[in-house]
């Protein structure tokens, strides 16, 4: 880069008590997380979560009423902030420029040199298998490679860190394939990544880490792993042939979340008794299957924001 | 990156992309057209000599009267030829095979036409007529030759206007009036295209992204200087194209007022740009969309059409108490202030008043403008009330 500013790819960006307020509605109330250099963070919540105000507080383009953005240790200035690639909910460029042209201009303006600029413009579109619309106008091509263009456009200077709102939306199976591929590959520059996303699969396939907010404020933070041991212990599939589900009720503190071809899904409280779960299930017929549940994320994203909700003081 | 490396690749993003636009090149196309077309029809039309007319002469008597008149050409304008013919039939025949537009018959000559004779013609005639006839007398009645000069061709009057006028001040009058046209048609273009193009980036979502990059403070202060960039070029290139044909065609009696005057445009459009891109700028930031603009910047519109009229008035009487006082005026100053100086005679001090004036309420509005784009131009979905915007209530 041209102009070499704090922070270099390896370092890791931290949001700490973020707070916006839209009028009386709360935005954001506190929110905090990390993402570690190399890791790929999913940035999961229901709508309205505040996921957008966040990413838009770490670019920038809105600024917090209390909290900071950190990178590399120190508060985020314009001049880093400029190394970071970005890709808005709403995606936009300009519709009557030419992708070459716009590419260019839009690495220049995050600092990199003219040289530098046509050089990694032309990488990526190569890489991005848009090349051979380069010369042509941004609204005289197709919606796909209108999103491979705004995806260049977040990669074109190199950033250093990458925050992507929703970038697997509109997205064919290819296209998702190709943009794991990219991300990947970038996290293993050692650049943080963070991304937001719904469809909670792929968040599960391709992130390290997960972050769920919900009103504003993280419920849970983790990498995939961790959330698993915790929204999965005391989380029991249990298959009793020929046995309707009453026995389970005998069992102090248990409670039935699932009933499917599998078997039962039986909750226990942190200090419940699997053997006694077993033995009950033992008693009321023929056990096929005792084991513990590994929760998908979809699973434990609803356990999560259905706690938050019941956390929230009634009235 | 530094600021005002921001500032500039915005504004040559705005000069490259804007000048390679194919209404841009039209609309600078059709505007030389009309220019050119200003500057050598006159030319074309007042430059084709003075009206010539043939006479056919049968007689002697005849050809001392189209002489006479040839040698008093400058009194009408029209140059009279003759043509010696053998006889009245011949002359006829010139007549009515248009070799001659009149003919002088007989001894004491007649004037025979085919049906009418033109009036330059006929006083041209008759006048040489009656010289002919007056010279004849007084050299019968024993005058020589420099007495007859002094009777039949005394010294012309002499002409002594209570207000004299300078040979180049209709050019002058011309050279205002195109300078105020451009002036106009300039600040209005340029400015809704400041407008149109903030618009043009918020409707297309792509000012999020140019916001994660730089400041909007930087990305309005980059737009406004490469169309004011654009603009200051498309004027350049006009006024020298339009002095340059001028000169080519002869159509210039003073050169130097031309250019001066080029040179006053310039500034002045720097000036007026400066002030009203800032309102153009309010204009475009508070709507979502190119078919909303229109309604935000139409009071801006009427207020540059009233400008221009004020100003136009301006040019009969550029010292006048109106000019002055409307020089002092900001949103009329850019206009008046031009006219006043290629046209008029103005004092230094109400020039540089006038241009100080502006100036503060160019910084004045600057700095209102800047709050507001800051705090409209993410506000992406619907419009924006001043107010709102002015108060900070938006997206920073």
């Amino acid at each position: 880069m041209a102009t070499p500013v704090a922070g270099t790819p390896g370092a890791m960006l931290e949001l700490d008590g973020l707070t916006r307020r839209y009028g009386d509605r709360i935005a954001l109330d506190g929110l905090s997380f990390t993402v570690r250099a190399g890791q790929v963070l999913g940035f999961v919540g229901p709508n309205g979560a505040g996921k957008t105000t966040a990413m838009r507080i770490v670019l920038g383009v809105l600024t917090p009423d209390a909290g900071e953005v950190r990178f590399d240790g120190a508060p985020v200035d314009a001049a880093t902030r400029a190394r970071f690639g970005y890709m808005p909910e709403e995606r936009g460029l300009y519709p009557k420029m030419r992708v070459t042209d716009q590419l260019v201009h839009l690495a220049r303006l995050h600092g990199a040199s003219a040289a530098q600029a046509r050089e990694a413009t032309e990488r990526w579109l190569e890489r991005l298998e848009v090349a051979e619309r380069a010369g042509d106008r941004v609204e005289h091509l197709s919606l796909g490679n209108q999103q491979r263009v705004q995806l260049a456009a977040a990669l074109v200077h190199d950033p250093v860190a990458l925050v992507l709102d929703e970038p697997f939306s509109g997205l064919d199976p290819v296209g998702v394939d190709a943009l794991a591929e990219v991300l990947a590959e970038r996290a293993a520059t050692g650049v943080p990544v963070v991304f937001s996303s719904h469809q909670l699969e792929l968040v599960e396939r391709l992130c390290d880490a997960v972050a769920i907010i919900r009103d504003g404020h993280l419920v849970a933070e983790g990498t995939v792993d961790e959330l698993r041991a915790r929204g999965g212990r005391g989380l029991w599939r249990v298959h009793v042939e020929g046995a309707s589900q009453e026995w389970a009720g005998t069992v102090p503190g248990a409670e039935v979340v699932g009933d499917g071809d599998a078997g039962l899904l039986v909750r226990l409280p942190d200090d419940g008794d699997e053997q006694a779960l077993l033995r009950a299930a033992q008693g009321a017929g023929r056990v096929r299957r005792f084991a513990p549940e590994e929760p998908r994320l979809v699973d434990l994203f609803r356990e999560v924001a259905t706690v938050a909700r019941g956390e929230v003081p009634a009235g | 990156m530094r600021g005002h490396n921001a500032i500039w690749l915005v504004a040559r993003r705005e000069l490259v992309e804007r000048s390679r636009e194919r209404s841009f090149i039209i609309g600078t196309i059709v505007t030389l057209v009309i220019l050119a077309g200003v500057i050598v029809v006159p030319e074309l039309l007042g430059d084709d000599g003075p009206d010539e007319a043939r006479v056919a002469v049968v007689s002697p008597a005849g050809e001392e009267v189209v002489q006479a008149a040839g040698a008093a050409q400058g009194a009408t304008g029209l140059r009279v030829i003759g043509v010696p013919v053998a006889d009245e039939q011949a002359a006829r025949a010139a007549l009515e095979d248009e070799e001659a537009d009149a003919a002088l018959v007989g001894d004491a000559p007649r004037i025979v036409v085919v049906e009418e004779l033109e009036d330059d013609l006929e006083t041209a005639l008759q006048q040489a007529s009656a010289g002919v006839r007056a010279a004849t007398a007084l050299e019968q009645a024993g005058a020589d030759a420099e007495q007859r000069q002094a009777v039949l061709a005394p010294p012309p009057l002499e002409v002594a206007p209570l207000e004299p006028t300078d040979k180049g001040d209709d050019e002058l009058l011309i050279i205002t009036f195109i300078a105020l046209f451009l002036l106009y048609v300039q600040l209005i273009g340029n400015g809704y295209m400041i407008s149109s193009g903030i618009v043009e980036e918020k409707a297309s979502r792509v000012v999020e992204l140019l916001l994660s990059a730089i400041r909007p403070r930087q990305l309005l202060a980059g737009k406004a200087l490469g169309i004011g960039l654009l603009g200051i070029g498309q004027l350049l290139v006009i006024g020298v194209f339009g002095a340059g044909l001028a000169l080519a065609v002869g159509a210039l009696e003073v050169p130097a007022g031309a250019v001066g005057a080029l040179g006053v445009v310039l500034v002045s459009f720097a000036l007026g740009y400066a002030f009203y891109a800032t309102l153009f700028a309010v204009a475009g930031a508070l709507v979502p969309r190119q078919e909303e603009l229109q309604s935000s910047s139409t009071p801006l519109i009427f207020l540059l059409i009233a400008a221009f009229f004020v100003s136009f008035q301006v040019i009969d009487d550029p010292d006048g108490t109106l000019g002055v006082v409307l020089g002092f005026v900001p949103p009329c100053a850019p206009l008046v202030l031009p006219v006043r100086i290629i046209g008029g005679e103005p004092a230094l001090w109400e020039i540089v008043g006038g241009v100080i004036v502006l100036l503060a309420a160019t910084a004045a509005l600057v700095a209102l403008a800047a709050r507001v784009y800051s705090n409209a131009i993410l506000r992406t979905g619907s419009s924006v009330k001043l107010r709102e915007a002015l108060s900070g209530g938006g997206g920073r």
